[in-house]
């Protein structure tokens, strides 16, 4: 792991907005985020379902369907993507910006063998002969650790366990040696064992390639493990940002806070109650004034009618760089409880 | 000595596969000989990865799968080959709550039907009052009663799944990965409910999970399962702090805690869970640990107390017991 | 590849019982019409006596149960009827013989086997390529003027009467444009050409009815397909639409077309009845509607079983080719 904030981002994401047109009427699902990763570094974005982070992260890679309006400045090495043409964005997905998707059998391809996806990867941006494409494809099946690899890629997905479906599927995001890697909740469908072989095998690549990770989460184990920077997601805006140790030591949004206190811990002794979070996360586009946690915080009698009249603007909060959170308490809130 | 509501006996559960006839018969051998013992007032956490077999197991605890050998005995009566009719008295002693409540409801009933459910399997015509009752236990309001399951997010449907269960006032919960498909926030309020209800109602639980977290939270006693066998039992506080199996210390130490900087010592473990079809000799876990011998490979371990543990081993015991030639030594 | 050895070995003897079954239904059904066949044979004035001879040398006297174990022998090793120099012969295998055209029924189908199937392989290919395009197509205009202009197609070639499409085509190109022939058919060894112009035109009229159905089926299943994870795991790849699309989306659409296909084929393989009739081309479907009129029961019999025949070899060969087209059907 790289220095957070040493290094120039290579990717930077600006003031993004994702709309739906929907037959209900337009739904923001994301509205108006800010990050930016730097080569070697990994930023993680967590939320809940509907938090926006998976459709930030497809905005990104263009890969929304045509009723989302994209709006925003999305930078690869300072050259803007948002907009490009169909086949100039193409270049770049799977090129320079390559994806992990969460479930592993249903992102590959049930009719082709691995050997042939890995290799149709790196064919789609090298003009090299197949042959030359499939030995590309063996050595990166071999590189993410599967034994036995040459003969390995002549079988088809479903012959592969979880976990090395999923290192298939990371081999087919590195083929094109990415400089931007968005992994969407890589380990999520995995056993923990299996978890911790990706984990592992993820900042291997981190560390050799220097790719710069996103890594969309709901697991707050996960990211405190392999994150820089996490961007806290919620209702598809920024409810906090900062340094890892910035989220988990002094989280100034009370929800990063009531999502730390309802993590059960393998490690310690449990706590008699969980904390929690009362309600659930809303639809996009439910709430349109004031702070979109508001109905779900504890903290709003503290504040008063600002949360409900006033969407709260990210603020910087003591910390190691730039800590900010959106949340119109001034000070942080576990002090006030 | 509390009542025992449940007690597996050398229970196993094998899947046939169909084969061409020149084929040796082949079986996944989903559950390979468990004994468990719940006893009223406990919950057990049922925990493993994929293919352990600790859905199989809930599922033949609870009478919905018939175990290929062994016996099933709730509340003392065996019950192993009941069937039909004559399982409405089992059932209204045990029920169970499934992973998926979008899956588990049926979404053409409205909740007030999916809550009688139970009732009138038993014969029971039930009043109004006592399915508001019902939702009042898991903290939903009356005027839901008339709704359908598509109207509720994942954690109310969850909520009524419990609801639905405990409409029969049963003495057992076998929860299902109850809370792995709940966003975080809302696993807590579910996670925090099951605590309650077993605080009110002295329910016992038979908490199966993969999220090792999520069970220290709540259980009082963690069964581990590795390839269909239980391979280390005890008291949670225990299983945790001191595992003795090999495999427990991998798992354990393979859960990412949320605090940046805390050294893991983590264990990685090698390879994948081999398959039930086929699975090692002698012991399962033998094909990925790193402590294994030749003996290992000779005869399966049984599980036997692990030094140090606070309560003495007997028939029916409770203590620490790990099925391990070479178990991690106790803490110093 | 012997799991698939075994699979047509279980498959093919399961096809020989339900051949065996139906054969005795079809039987017991087309004798139990009240109608003699005999009295077509024995000529007028139609004396008793006579009949009873023509029944007699017919093995009509005989038992309905003796008459069909006689088929079944004839099946396997021939049968004569008759003796002396009136003998008639009807070499194995024999699905009986046809008195009023004094053929066996196995000659009869060989020899009017050719033309049906030209028929129906030419249209089969035609209907195929232009439904799976059409429903591309559709699919991915969605919503959009091409989506509606296809789906427009498919509902009249739903809903129109084969005869109806048969006589206007032959009305406009056949009469008012001259273009095709009207009717007759070549045989292909006599000339290629000649062959696939008299049939262009059956080709065509039965293409755009059977198309509909495969417009229908692959426009739901591309829309389906689209929706999949690995479709947008070629997206992110950098694959370009038409890649996505044929390279990836197609294979999945292919497996419940070629279910489709496989049966309309063999369906059709069996007499295009109404096709051969408006076009005067004497295939099955006119072999077995002449021999219904002229109570010929031993045709029916013989072109009734010869279909179904063709239905459950159809259905073996589907699930041959399922096992080809996705690799994950194990034919175990």
């Amino acid at each position: 792991m790289a220095e957070p904030g040493l290094t120039a981002p290579i990717l930077e994401v600006h003031d993004l907005h994702v709309t739906f047109t929907t037959e209900g009427g337009p739904v923001p699902a994301v509205d108006g985020i800010d990050f930016a990763v730097a080569p070697g570094e990994t930023l993680a974005i967590v939320g809940e379902s509907g938090s926006g982070k998976s459709v930030s992260s497809a905005a990104v890679m263009g890969l929304l369907p045509s009723n989302a309006q994209v709006t925003g400045e999305v930078l690869l090495d300072g050259r803007e993507l948002n907009g490009l043409p169909g086949d100039e964005l193409r270049k770049i997905r799977g090129n320079d910006i390559a994806m992990v998707f969460q479930d592993a059998l249903s992102a590959l391809n049930p009719y082709y063998t691995v050997g042939w996806q890995v290799a149709e990867a790196y064919r789609l941006h090298h003009d090299v002969s197949k042959k030359k494409a499939h030995e590309r494809a063996i050595e990166l099946l071999d590189k993410v650790g599967i034994p036995d690899a040459s003969r390995r890629a002549d079988s088809y997905p479903h012959e592969f366990s979880g976990g090395m479906r999923q290192r298939v599927v990371i081999a087919m995001a590195l083929v094109n040696d990415p400089r931007v890697l968005i992994a969407d909740e890589p380990t999520t469908a995995l056993d923990v064992t299996v978890q911790a072989q990706i984990m592992r095998l993820l900042d291997d690549v981190q560390a050799e390639f220097g790719t710069a990770l996103i890594l969309i989460s709901h697991d707050l184990g996960v990211v405190a493990e392999v994150a820089d920077d996490v961007l806290v997601m919620y209702a598809g805006r920024a409810a906090e940002r900062g340094t890892v140790r910035d989220i988990f030591f002094r989280a100034a949004h009370p929800y990063t806070l009531g999502l730390l206190g309802a993590m059960p811990r393998v490690d310690v002794p449990p706590k008699p109650r969980l904390t929690t979070i009362p309600g659930t996360p809303p639809t996009p586009g439910s709430i349109t004034t004031g702070c979109p946690f508001q109905p779900r915080c504890a903290y709003t009698h503290r504040v008063g009618e600002r949360c409900i009249t006033e969407r709260p603007e990210l603020t910087p909060r003591p910390g190691q760089g730039d800590h900010e959170a959106a949340c119109h308490l001034g000070r942080r809130p576990e002090v006030l409880l | 000595m509390t009542e025992e509501l449940l007690n597996l006996k050398d229970v196993k559960k094998y899947f046939g596969l169909r084969g061409a006839p020149w084929r040796k018969a082949q079986s996944v051998r989903a559950v390979d000989g468990v004994n468990l013992v719940v006893r009223k007032g406990e919950t057990v956490g049922l925990v493993g990865e994929s293919g352990s077999g600790k859905s199989t197991l809930a599922r033949v605890a609870t009478r919905l799968l018939d175990p290929t050998q062994g016996r099933v005995e709730i509340g003392g009566t065996d019950v192993t080959k009941v069937r039909g009719r004559r399982l409405r008295p089992v059932r209204r002693r045990i029920q169970m709550v499934f992973q998926d409540p979008q899956a588990s409801l049926n979404p053409r009933q409205s909740v007030g039907t999916i809550l009688s459910t139970p009732y009138r399997a038993q014969g029971i015509r039930p009043t109004r009052t006592q399915l508001v009752d019902l939702l009042k236990q898991v903290g939903l309001a009356e005027q839901y009663l008339e709704r359908y399951p598509h109207e509720f997010s994942g954690g109310q449907r969850q909520r009524i799944g419990i609801a639905r269960a405990l409409s029969v006032k049963p003495d057992l919960l076998v929860c299902d990965e109850p809370v792995s498909a709940l966003d975080v926030s809302v696993q807590a309020q579910v996670l925090n409910l099951l605590a309650d209800l077993r605080d009110e109602l002295g329910l016992s639980y038979v908490l199966v999970a993969h999220d090792l977290a999520v069970v220290r939270q709540v259980a009082d006693r963690i069964a581990v399962m590795y390839l269909g066998t239980i391979v280390e039992e005890g008291p949670a506080a225990q299983v945790y702090e001191a595992p003795a199996h090999p495999y427990t210390k991998a798992l354990l130490s393979a859960v990412p805690v949320p605090e940046p900087g805390v050294d893991r010592d983590r264990i990685v473990l090698t390879g994948d869970v081999p398959t039930p079809i086929d699975p090692p000799s002698g012991c399962p876990f033998r094909t990925r640990c790193y402590k294994a011998q030749d003996v290992c490979a000779t005869e399966r371990p049984v599980l036997e107390p692990v030094q140090g543990s606070t309560e003495h081993s007997t028939e029916h015991s409770t203590g620490h017991r790990a099925a391990c030639y070479f178990p991690e030594p106790p803490p110093s | 590849m012997p799991d698939l050895v075994w699979f047509v070995t279980r498959r093919l003897f399961a096809a020989l019982l339900v051949m065996l079954a139906l054969s005795l239904a079809v039987y017991l059904v087309f004798y139990a019409i009240p109608a003699d066949p005999a009295h077509l044979a024995c000529g007028k004035p139609c004396t008793p006596d006579r009949l009873e001879q023509a029944r007699h040398f017919m093995q009509l006297d005989q038992s309905t149960l003796q008459q069909y174990l006689s088929f079944l022998k004839g099946v396997f090793a021939g049968r004569t009827f008759g003796d002396g120099t009136a003998a008639v012969h009807c070499n194995a295998p024999c699905f009986g013989y046809s008195f009023p055209l004094a053929r066996p029924v196995t000659t009869l189908i060989l020899d009017r086997l050719p033309v049906t199937a030209s028929i129906a392989i030419g249209a089969a290919i035609l209907w195929l390529l232009f439904g799976v395009s059409l429903g591309v197509i559709a699919a991915l205009n969605r919503g959009h003027f091409l989506d509606r202009l296809a789906i427009g197609v498919a509902l009249v070639g739903v809903s129109t009467p084969s005869f109806l499409l048969g006589l206007l085509a032959i009305l406009v190109f056949g009469f008012w444009l001259n273009m095709v022939p009207v009717n007759g058919y070549v045989p292909f060894t006599e000339s290629p050409v000649d062959w696939a112009w008299h049939l262009i035109t059956p080709w065509i009229v039965l293409a755009i009815l059977q198309a509909a159905s495969y417009i229908r089926l692959t426009r739901s299943q591309m829309l389906e397909e689209l929706n999949l994870d690995y479709i947008t795991t070629a997206r992110a790849k950098g694959a370009g639409e038409s890649r996505v699309v044929l390279t990836h989306g197609l294979r999945g659409v292919l497996v419940p077309v070629v279910t489709l296909f496989g049966l309309d084929l063999g369906g059709l393989l069996g007499g295009a009845i109404l096709t051969e009739k408006v076009f005067s081309m004497q295939g099955l479907g006119d072999l077995l509607i002449t021999a219904v009129g002229s109570l010929d029961v031993a045709v029916v019999v013989g072109v009734t079983l010869f279909s179904a025949f063709l239905i459950i070899l159809a259905n073996l060969v589907v699930d041959i080719v399922h096992g080809v087209l996705d690799p994950r059907v194990s034919h175990g």
